[in-house]
């Protein structure tokens, strides 16, 4: 799953230079996340008309990042076509995928964080670095280039304090690399000096 | 003829160092001035490099400079703000210039600094940094090209003293990889300090391993210093500063009661004043290392 945050919404009309707005919101991960389903979409749609902003239209798409015909799209949504913008509650993927498409301005209303997923509901963030060259077998599934914030493969830096991170409230990678890793009878992976990691087939 | 640092490390000499900062700007007048406090007191002086994530001039350029006046420095490395690339590039112009000496550290993440948008680089980690320099030292780059000349760097590491398991895992990883000695961040805690140096000989004896010092400035510092990772000044030593008249004087008192209690357990010492250099010869004197 992609993790996402909503913007601020002052930032979204910061953003907004037009005035017919048409609004798509995600079914797939940001609905999940309650950050661009449906109750979402209609409380951006209520605070764009009441900041001035006319509002053609509003939909959700089955998946943002996966548009199959945007002639479809058109025809059930007559709104886009009165729209001068759209605003797109979704991750980068599908802002991507409908500018595509779209002949006209699209916006992000979300700011994309990282690959995560849920856990009995709970959201879990910054599971997964995409460094194309995936190693997290030997650190009991838990990507330190992910999940420290110095993405450090061969240990802890020492700046964490009472086990949390020196950079936010996030505990300490490392601690939590030791412990899966000593539950699964597996610390010989822990002293195995990992090279710098080949970054050829990340994406970017 | 005067020996270098790392001569006088395997010659076991007990050694001192001292940090210096480099400015905030192209003035160097005051870092020149705090490094001539220490010239022909200590062994070599660390240059620093934007630490605590704050920018500033570079190690590079600041060593350069010293090495001229006659100063031998060692040079932070940090994996926070370079890639392998820039890393092995400066490196090699580092040792051009006359810098024989590196201590390699991850380095405080930007977010602590004063620049915090910016992006962390970390490309390489410090122990895959230390693998970096020994294959410059025998002639090649990290991908396995040859060198014209290689370089002859004496590596350096950091460490708490106290030391959970994944950490020590990762001191052992140091020195398999070559770590010729280390610098702890500041020791207030004989006990503590002891234990560090047996996790070392069974490791590694040969390991040299040089003491922080750090001099107490006030009670309020002690406190503040409190928070910092790796750090813990007990509370007999923060009621000693509360109570003294002078308690910048007591601080020296404390960190040379430190040095005396520590001086036959390890290689040498660090000193890490806080702002400048002016109490670090007093120091010395009073434990009668010069």
């Amino acid at each position: 799953m992609i993790t996402s945050t909503q913007k601020d919404f002052d930032d979204i009309l910061r953003m907004l230079a037009e005035n017919n707005i048409f609004i798509i919101g995600c079914g797939r991960c940001a609905k999940k996340q309650r950050t661009g389903g449906e109750p979402e979409v209609l409380d951006i749609e209520k605070k764009l008309a009441s900041s001035g902003k006319n509002v053609t239209g509003w939909m959700i798409l089955k998946s943002a990042c996966n548009v199959v015909s945007w002639d479809d799209v058109l025809s059930q949504n007559p709104g886009i076509g009165k729209a001068d913008a759209i605003l797109v509650m979704s991750c980068g993927g599908g802002v991507s995928v409908i500018s595509r498409f779209a002949n006209m301005q699209v916006y992000p209303g979300l700011d994309t964080q990282s690959i995560g997923g849920i856990c009995c509901n709970e959201v879990v963030t910054g599971q997964c670095n995409m460094c194309g060259n995936c190693t997290i077998w030997q650190y009991g599934g838990i990507c330190p280039s992910a999940r420290c914030a110095k993405g450090l493969l061969n240990g802890p830096c020492g700046g964490a304090r009472e086990g949390k991170c020196e950079v936010d409230e996030r505990d300490c990678a490392w601690d939590a690399i030791f412990e899966r890793l000593r539950s699964i009878d597996k610390l010989e992976y822990l002293e195995k000096i990992h090279e710098p990691k080949e970054y050829l087939r990340k994406y970017r | 003829m005067n020996l270098s640092f790392n001569s006088k490390l395997k010659s076991g000499k007990f050694v001192i160092t001292a940090e210096v900062c480099p400015p905030k700007g192209t003035d160097i007048s005051r870092m020149l001035k705090d490094a001539d406090l220490l010239k022909d007191t200590v062994d070599a002086v660390n240059i620093t490099d934007n630490q605590r994530a704050i920018m500033r001039m570079s190690p590079l350029a600041a060593c350069s400079v010293l090495e001229k006046e006659g100063i031998e420095t060692i040079m932070h490395v940090t994996c926070r703000d370079r890639n392998r690339l820039g890393l092995q590039s400066d490196l090699l112009g580092a040792h051009m210039l006359g810098i024989r000496n590196v201590l390699v550290m991850s380095g405080d993440h930007p977010a602590m600094g004063d620049h915090a948008g910016a992006k962390p680089v970390y490309d390489v980690d410090s122990v895959q940094l230390i693998g970096m320099i020994g294959k410059l030292n025998q002639g090649f780059d990290l991908a396995g090209n040859k060198l014209e000349m290689k370089t002859d760097f004496c590596v350096g590491a950091v460490t708490n003293p106290e030391l959970n398991e994944p950490a020590s895992i990762k001191l052992r990883k140091k020195i398999k990889m070559g770590a010729g000695f280390f610098q702890t961040q500041a020791v207030f805690h004989t006990g503590i300090f002891s234990g560090f140096m047996e996790k070392i000989n069974e490791i590694q004896p040969q390991v040299k391993v040089l003491a922080g010092i750090m001099p107490l400035k006030s009670e309020k510092n002690a406190v503040y210093l409190n928070k910092i990772p790796g750090i813990r000044v007990p509370k007999d030593v923060i009621e000693r500063l509360k109570r003294a008249k002078n308690a910048e004087e007591e601080g020296i008192r404390i960190a040379a009661e430190m040095i005396e209690e520590l001086r036959h357990m390890c290689d040498g010492i660090h000193i890490m004043p806080l702002k400048n250099n002016n109490n670090t010869r007093k120091l010395l004197e009073m434990t009668g290392l010069i």
